[in-house]
Order: C-alpha cells, then structure tokens, then sequence
C-alpha cells in the first residue's frame, strides 16, 4: 500500500528534493551507489584480512611484502580447536615416521613440531557466549523495550532524574565497578555462572536499551494509540498491537547493538569467570604467547566467534533498516 | 512481523533451555577438609612449562595417588586471575607458580604460606642455586624468609642466527669493517656493532629485536640487562635510596645505548615482548633476539622456526666495565595460605617430593627450567638442549626489579618514560632517569621504604 | 500497514469492548509496572557496586591488600587533582575523543545520506558495512597492530609505500593516536550510520512534500527538516559514542597499550593501570573514576540539555 503511494509521488518529489539525494538524474543516484559500495569494500578489507589470516601458515601470516595470495591450511582451525603440547626431538621422529596411520589434524601439527592432546575449550566457550549473550539480549531488549513505552507515553513523575539515572548506570568505568561486583558475586554465589554474567550484561545493556528504544517510540506519533484507545482498545492492547508493530526496526537495532556489545564483551568476562562460564572474547587471546603469536589461529577464533554475530544481524536486517515509515499512513 | 516474532521466540527460548541445567548447577564445591586430600591443584600461567609440570604431576599421582591438576590461565589475565583469588581470600587453587615480582605483595598481605622452617628443616632451600631462592622465594630480600620454592628458573639471554654468524663473506666484511672477528658477542659495544653490520633494510633483515613493550614490564626487563651490565642499579641496597643510583651516569650511558641498539631494530617493533621477538627471529628479519630463555623451545624447533638448525644461543655480554647481568624472568611454587591445614600439609608434602633431585631431573628433561644446583651443573643437563648452557651460565648473573609491595607503582613510571625515550625518541635519558628518579623517591617514601 | 492490521484486530473486538474498560489496568498501574523491572534491576545491580565503590575512594583500599580499608578522606581525591601526568592522559583522552566521534558523525551521516535512498542490494551493503562494529574490540586491536606494522601490514601498502618506507604508525607519538582514531572511526561509523539511517527513515515524507509546495531549496529542506528531525537520534549515537571514548579501554591495551611513551594512554586505560595489576591500588582507583564519572555526567548533561532543546521538552 505505501509503496504503490510512494511511487505515484515519486517524480514530484525527487525532482527538487537535493539532500535527500534521490537525484532525479541517474549520475548522483550512481555516485551515491559507488561511494557506497567503496566504503563497505574498503571498510572489508581489515576483516577480508582477518578471515585470510585464519588460513593462513605461520610464514604467510606475517609475510614482508603482505601475501594476498597464499596456500590455504588449516593449521589456525587446527591450533584453535586442539590443546597441543610441544614435541621433543625423540617423538617427533617416531611420529614422523607414523605419519600415514595419524589422522590429517595429528599430521597438520606434527609437522609443526607439535602434537594434539585433545580438544581445546573454544566450542565450550563459544557455546557459552551464545547463551550468556543471547539471553541477556532479549532480557535488555523486552525490559527496555517497556520502560521506554512508559517513559515516553506516560507523565512519570521525575522522568528527567530517572532517565538520568539510567542512563548514569552506563557511565562509571567498568573497571572500576569490576571489583565490587567480583566481591559481590563471591559473596552471593555467581561468580563463574552464565546467570551472573547474564544479568550482568542486562544491567550494562538495559540503560542503552531504555535509551534507544525511547528515541524510536518518541518518534511514532501518538495519534496512533490515541485513535486505537478511541476505538475501544485497552491500552495494553495498544500497545501489543500498534506500537509494537511500528517499533521493530527500533527493536532490531536495540537488539543488534545489545547482542553485540553482550558478545564481545571482555573485562568483566575475564574477571567474573575462570571456567565453566567463561565466554570467547578472553580466550581468543589465550592464543598468544606460545613462543610467538599464532596468528592464524587468533584469526579463526576471531572469524568463528565472528559470524553468529552477523548471521543474526543480516537475519534481522529487513527490520534493521526499514526504519518507522509510517509518514504515508499520516498523511 | 511474523518471521520476526518467532525469531524472538527462537532467541529467547533457545539459550535458556540451552542454559536451564548450567546456570542452576551449584557454585564448585568447596575443597571439602576431609583430612584425607586426594587431589591437589596447582596455578600456573598458560605456556608449555605448565604442560610439563602436569606431566610431572602425573608422576606424582602414579606414585602416591593424588591427583594433580595445573590450570592455566592465560598470561595476560594470569595476574588478575591470582589477584581474585587473594582478594577474596579463595581456595580455587593449593599451590601457585607465582612471578618473582609477586612476592612483596603475597608475603606482607599473607597470600602466601610461610615456608622457611619446612625449606630449611627439610634442607630444600640447600638444593637450589643462592641466586634463585634470593630472588624467587625470599622476601624481604636478605631476611631469610622464604616464601616459595624456586620452580622455573628464568632470565633474559639471546638467540643468535649462526648461518649469518659463520658465512665467511659476512666474516671477512667484518673483519674488514671492525677490525676483529665475527663471533658471538662478549660485550654490549660488540653487541651493537654486530647489530649494526646486519642491518640492510633493503634486504629486510635488521640487526636485533629487543623488548620495547609499554604494557606491564616489556621494555624495563629488556633495558634492565643494559643497565645492571653499566654498573646502574634501582636502589642503594643498603638504604633503598633511589636518587643518584636510578639516574646515575652509567644509568644514562645504559639508556642511551638501549636506544642506539632500538635502532637497529626492525620497523613495527614498537611495541614488542617475547611473542614479538620470537616472532621477528622466526621470521629471519632479525639476527640477534633477546628473550627469556622459557621462549627459546620455540626457536630450537624446526617446525616453529625455520631457522632452527642455525640458530644458536649465548649469554648476556658484559657492560663498559666487565660487569654481567641479565634480567630476571621465572616463579616458585608458593601455597596459598587460605586453604586448610590438611590440604597445606598434603601441598608440602607435593613440594618435598618435586624438590627431590631425580624429580627435578625429570622436570628438566621434560624442559623445566630446574633452579635446582646439582641438575644444573650436570653434564646431561648441559647437553639437553642448545641453550641449556647459556642459560646455566645466565643464572648465575641474574638481578631483578624491585619485589616490594608498591613494584607495580614503580614500575609503570619507568615503563612510560622509557618507552617514550627509547620508541618515542623524546627528551634525554639524563631527563627520563631524573623524573624516574623523583617519582621513584616519591612512591618509596609514602610507602615508608626510604626513612 | 500497521493500521490496517489494527483496523482488523479493532472491528473483531469490538464488541467486547466496553466489558474490557472497566477490567483494564490503569495507565498508571502500566506506566509502573512497565518501569519497575528495569529500575529494580538497575538499582539491584548498581547500588553496592555504586556505593562501595565510592566509599573506597575515600580509603586507601587495595584489593589485595588483607588489611581492612583505613579512611583517608579526600586524599585521593587530592592526589589526583594535583597529578599532572593524569592530566596529561585526560587532555589525550579529551582529543582522542573530539577527534573519534566528530569523525564517526561526519562519517556516520555522511553514509547514512548515501544508503537513505534505497537501492538494488542497499540492504546488504548496510549491513555488509556493519561488520566492523561486531567484532571484539580485543581482536580489532591485535589485528590492527599487525594492519599496521610498516613491513608485514597492509595499511601502508593501501597508502601506496613499499615495506617499510611508510609512516610507522605505532611508533610515532604524533601518529598513534591517529591510529587509534583511526581504528575507533573504523569500527564505530557505522554504529552512528545505523541510528542516523533510522533516523532519516522516520522522518514523515509530508513534511517535505510540504517544503517543496512551499519552493523551499533543498538546502532549506536540509537545515530545516533533515538534520532537526535526525538529530535526536544522532544526539543519542554521539552521546553514547562520547561516554564510551571516556571508558575506551581493550581497543587501545590491544594496539598500543598505551604508547609510545604515554602518547595513547587514556584515561580508562592508566585507570586500568592503578586499580588492577599490577599496582591495585583500588582506592585510588575508585576516586579516579568518580572524576570521570562526574566528566561524563556533566558532558551528557550538555548533550541531554540540547537534545531537549531540539525536541522542545523541557
């Protein structure tokens, strides 16, 4: 319905309208198209980078000139996902003279003079901050998403001190809260628990969830539920059935930008958590310092911990950049 | 709008039916203080000599059934991780390879079990060499009381890249140039030379990689080896007086020198530690690398480093005046005073028996740095491995930063003017040591360890 | 559509309607309970944090320490108001910030001007230019370092120098921390893109529809209608961006860790410095960040103030 609108209107409007370049010549529509897609290729190539390190052999990895192209291993997936111990002299040469009857990972790294022990703790890890950073996403997302509600429709006593104070829970450094919550959680049992991390994130979420998402309600006019209200909805009703569905991209970015913070998060990680609820971020630089930087293997663990990101930012896309298009209705 | 909607639903119920059991297991066990104790475990940084202690671990449980865990935390957050632990008084860990800085800290505060009666009745503290249990056990300095038991001997010695050393051209340009032969260096001024010869940026090669990093200790425990050799020292041993001994004139020449030598270093090496300096040397853009001698497995390695088969090792040179010191790396093994009686005992008892020298010759082998006197000193130690003679003759000239309990204060002044004089380029080393100097004065007088 | 759907819902319940009326929560007893969770929440998990923190300040605590905190009043407080090296790093943290967000605006806006207009595959190259923005911190710092490095990096080379004729960025006190702004710029221009996209995509097509009855010029259109209806959001983004620069932390330890010299030390990372390894000076700690925090409140205020102005609340 908006589009066939849209459309109709179109040649009017872009005829004049110059800022909101929809340039009725096609030249600033491609201008605006290559300088798009310049930045996002260039803006790539640190990641594009990143991902060829991840294949990369120790040599190539830090190759002088930098090597575009290389001979693909597996050797960073290999050291990422294995424990492995150094071999001395005697065994590598017994090893070597096996090397047929081991399997293709064992065989990768004997020849890097080292030996898979077992599995590495990374998959644990990565498991863990999918469930810490999941929940605790949808935690800052719903609850933020409520409070904003509240503080944009309705006359809350105090608004400004309370937004405020919201807002303020945001600003100490992290470093420094981190010691009383590591006491705090000793004392009350969390530490090293996906529940203390979880509502830890939450908490840090919360105020930037409150925040944008108030910034996106404000924007849809009121008119809306007040015709809705007139019409004989209950507030609530209101609520579910006509902000919420103008409030999605709002919704989608809050989440994304949640998810992402909640995902990378390193300090209080590293501080509230030895083991069994450690999430990625502290471990990928566990990597370092084996006798040297292993490169590609931080490259992998940073590709792997990478993507879920953004498969879920591409999957929530649509509603990422449609925005609130409601000008059309209004009219 | 419904794709979306079951998406959340998807988001949201995933993770918590994925988290239900996890999240609502209890918190650990606490150790229970059953008087038998059947494991014990033993903190230590993430790096290969934590995987040899658990094999030597694994002995132990052989022998005597208790088993023996190592956890290894990263090095970056192994500090912080140990410091959690004493803040709140824990008991995730019975034993700790702590780092010789540490002990000022862990002794006054009581992090740390006492144990100088139980080395000296058991006549362990004779074992080990005077250098290591000074500066890996003892605190204060020069009191007799021991704190933990010397484990990973370590210092700063170098690796060197013999094919470059002994190519005959590149000897008799040498010779040509400097007027004696190419070898490995005897003292820092044939250090530098060497260092300057091998530097042809065109061919990308450069003459050292040496600690430069800002983080932590990085350059400081690479300038130290300079500035002890000069004769400089960080305080007047009796006094602890810092001015006039920080900024004296041989501390001056000694940081001046560090900074010709950074010139020789290749580009991008701002920043640098021993992940870095291994890296540069594998890399063949170097021909002479400092490291702690705990990185050089990696470099003997011919699948870790290419070079490996001509990659030689040598000791720190000596200063302008003959005099000799490499900076201290290297842990005990020290016992956390908050576990109990029982589990101390039973952590003693691990300690009496990895003191005993066929463990400690086993602990070598396995490619423990041993502290202890007897396995260093012997010919099988010696063979073991191209850098174990470096690294018997370092141990033997080894010197250390403060330990006292405010080293952390101290040390972030010299490692943020250092670095701005040797990476940056600003200021004189007469100015950077006279601020070290002053705020040195200042920290040691607040905390009442200059009267 | 949104109304369509709700026209729908509106005629089936219809009948039901005044029955509800009576049974439904009041706007107040909404307005509650939609707040009460994040506020307890809030509160549950700041208030300790908050107050023992800021009653360590006034000690000289060490969280090391076994002695129990000894009051020391506003000692620290003097302490760090009459250190001048901890200015230096605020006055750096100040510049690096000016420098990092106004950049990420122009940036940010620039880019969001581009995308506004839909295009075939506009959808994917948004999110394409996202990807920065969801990488760790930690990662982008330790790749970076090696992006950077004169020799084996490839960010001279997209310059144009050979190995090692370019600037070396890390190294050079006047160049580090442009790298850092560089690397921040990278990582979170999008991050204002995105808000400002949403921004300009909720601006109400009539208002401009009106302008051009009234032959306004579109550069009119831009100051009078684009950027006040964008700023809110943009305010929002430069607000968050500004706080987070002031507590910029794992990005730089990975870079540079501070250096050359302290040519990159911020504030957030010498905080880091005092209150954990290896000084633990957590007093002293905790006092240096309430003065960050009283920083931070009074810039916010600054931002919250105009983006009140701008949306005519009081």
């Amino acid at each position: 319905m908006e589009k066939s609108q849209r459309r109709q209107r179109a040649p009017i409007v872009e005829a004049i309208r110059v800022d909101k370049i929809s340039g009725g010549t096609r030249l600033v529509q491609a201008i605006r198209i290559v300088l798009a897609v310049v930045y996002a290729a260039l803006s790539l190539i640190p990641v594009l980078w990143i991902g060829m390190t991840a294949f990369k052999s120790r040599p190539d990895a830090t190759a002088v000139p930098p090597k575009v192209f290389f001979k693909p291993t597996l050797e960073g997936f290999v050291s990422l996902l294995t424990d492995r111990a150094i071999l001395l002299e005697a065994r590598r040469q017994e090893l070597l003279q096996h090397l047929d009857e081991l399997p293709w990972y064992q065989r990768l790294m004997v020849q890097q003079g080292m030996e898979v022990t077992g599995p590495s703790q990374y998959v644990g890890r990565l498991k863990n901050s999918m469930i810490i950073a999941g929940v605790s996403t949808v935690a800052a997302v719903v609850l933020g998403l409520l409070a904003a509600y509240a503080f944009s429709r309705f006359p809350v006593p105090g608004k400004g001190d309370l937004l405020f104070f919201i807002l303020s829970t945001r600003m100490l450094p992290p470093v420094v809260v981190t010691i009383p919550i590591f006491l705090m959680y000793r004392r009350l049992g969390l530490h090293d628990t996906h529940i203390g991390l979880i509502l830890l994130y939450t908490v840090f979420n919360l105020s930037f969830s409150v925040w944008l998402m108030k910034g996106f309600l404000d924007e849809i006019p009121r008119e809306y539920e007040e015709a809705a209200l007139v019409d004989g909805y209950t507030r609530l009703q209101a609520f579910f059935k006509v902000v919420l569905p103008n409030s999605l991209s709002g919704l989608a970015a809050t989440t994304v930008f949640c998810l992402i913070f909640a995902w990378n998060e390193y300090a209080f990680a590293l501080m509230l958590t030895t083991d069994k609820a450690r999430t990625a971020p502290p471990s990928i630089t566990t990597m370092l310092g084996r006798g040297g930087i292993e490169w590609a293997s931080i490259a992998a663990g940073s590709l792997g911990f990478l993507i879920p990101v953004v498969l879920v930012t591409f999957a929530l896309r649509k509603y990422l950049l449609r925005g609130v298009t409601f000008g059309a209705i209004r009219q | 709008m419904k794709k979306l909607a079951l998406l959340l639903v998807l988001l949201m119920v995933l993770p918590l039916a994925a988290c239900g059991p996890a999240a609502t297991t209890p918190p650990a066990a606490q150790p229970t203080t059953a008087p038998a104790v059947k494991e014990l475990t033993i903190m230590w940084a993430q790096w290969d000599p934590a995987d040899y202690l658990q094999k030597i671990g694994q002995l132990y449980e052989q022998e005597t059934g208790i088993k023996v865990t190592v956890i290894q935390e990263p090095w970056g957050s192994f500090y912080n991780r140990v410091a959690a632990e004493w803040a709140a008084h824990g008991t995730a860990f019975d034993m700790v390879v702590g780092d010789s800085q540490w002990l000022g800290q862990a002794a006054t505060q009581g992090h740390y079990l006492e144990l100088t009666d139980f080395l000296k009745s058991e006549g362990i503290d004779k074992t080990v060499t005077e250098a290591t249990l000074t500066y890996y056990g003892e605190y204060p300095t020069g009191s007799g009381r021991y704190w933990a038991y010397p484990t990973e001997g370590d210092a700063v010695g170098w690796a060197y890249r013999k094919d470059l050393f002994e190519n005959p051209e590149e000897k008799a340009a040498f010779k040509a140039k400097y007027g004696y032969d190419l070898d490995v260096p005897k003292t820092w001024e044939q250090l530098y030379q060497i260092a300057e010869f091998f530097t042809r940026p065109d061919k990308g090669l450069y003459g050292v990689a040496i600690y430069t990093q800002k983080d932590y200790d990085g350059i400081t425990m690479g300038f130290e080896n300079v500035f002890f050799s000069w004769g400089a020292d960080w305080k007047d041993p009796k006094t602890n007086e810092v001015k006039g001994w920080v900024n004296s004139p041989q501390a001056v020449e000694a940081l001046e020198f560090y900074r010709k030598l950074y010139a020789f270093a290749p580009p991008g090496s701002s920043n640098d530690f021993f992940a870095e300096c291994n890296n540069h040397f594998t890399a063949g853009e170097v021909a002479m690398a400092m490291n702690y001698f705990a990185f050089f497995p990696a470099l003997s390695n011919p699948a870790t480093n290419p070079y490996a088969s001509v990659t030689g090792f040598f000791a720190v040179p000596a200063g302008p005046t003959g005099q000799r010191f490499a900076a201290l790396g290297g842990q005990g093994l020290s016992i956390n005073a908050y576990i109990s009686p029982e589990r101390q005992e039973a952590a003693k008892n691990f300690i009496r028996w990895f003191a005993r020298e066929d463990i400690q010759r086993k602990w070598a082998e396995f490619g423990g740095y041993t502290c202890n006197k007897a396995v260093l000193a012997s010919d099988a130690f010696l063979k073991a491995q191209p850098y174990n003679p470096a690294f018997a003759d370092t141990m033997q000239v080894v010197k250390d930063f403060w330990n006292v309990p405010v080293y952390g204060q101290l040390l972030e002044v010299v490692q943020r003017e250092l670095q701005a004089y040797v990476v940056g380029g600003q200021g004189t080393a007469k100015e950077v040591l006279d601020r070290i100097a002053e705020e040195h004065d200042k920290i040691l007088r607040q905390a009442g360890l200059i009267k | 559509m949104a109304l369509w759907s709700a026209t729908q819902s509106v005629g089936s319940d219809r009948s039901a309607r005044t029955g509800i009326r009576r049974r439904q929560l009041s706007d107040r007893a909404i307005q509650w309970l939609f707040i009460a969770p994040t506020l307890i929440l809030l509160v549950a998990m700041n208030i300790f944090p908050l107050f023992y923190s800021l009653f360590l300040s006034f000690t000289n605590y060490s969280a090391i320490s076994a002695a129990a905190p000894v009051w020391v009043g506003l000692g620290n407080y003097q302490h760090i108001l009459s250190d001048k090296q901890l200015w230096t790093y605020f006055a750096t943290t100040g510049r690096y910030a000016v420098a990092a967000v106004g950049l990420e605006t122009l940036l940010g806006f620039g880019l969001a001007m581009l995308l506004r207009e839909k295009f075939r595959a506009s959808g994917f190259i948004t999110t394409l230019i996202l990807v920065p923005m969801m990488l760790s911190p930690v990662v982008v710092g330790l790749f970076w370092k090696l992006i950077f490095n004169p020799q084996s990096g490839i960010f001279n080379y997209l310059l144009g120098f050979a190995a090692g004729q370019g600037p070396d960025w890390l190294k050079d006190p006047k160049l580090a921390l442009w790298a850092v702004v560089i690397v921040d710029v990278w990582m979170w221009a999008p991050f204002v893109m995105l808000l400002c996209l949403s921004g300009l995509n909720a601006i109400p097509e009539y208002l401009y529809e009106a302008a051009v009855i009234d032959r306004a010029s579109p550069w009119f259109q831009f100051w009078r209608i684009t950027l006040p209806q964008v700023a809110p959001l943009l305010l929002i983004a430069v607000l968050f961006r500004t706080i987070e620069a002031f507590k910029a932390f794992d990005l730089v330890m990975g870079l540079t860790g501070g250096g050359p010299g302290d040519a990159t030390e911020l504030i957030a990372v010498n905080l880091y410095r005092i209150a954990f390894p290896p000084q633990f000076q957590t007093g002293l700690g905790s006092a240096l960040a309430y003065i960050i925090l009283v920083l931070i409140v009074a810039i916010s205020n600054l931002y919250i103030r105009s983006l009140s102005r701008i949306r005519g609340e009081v």
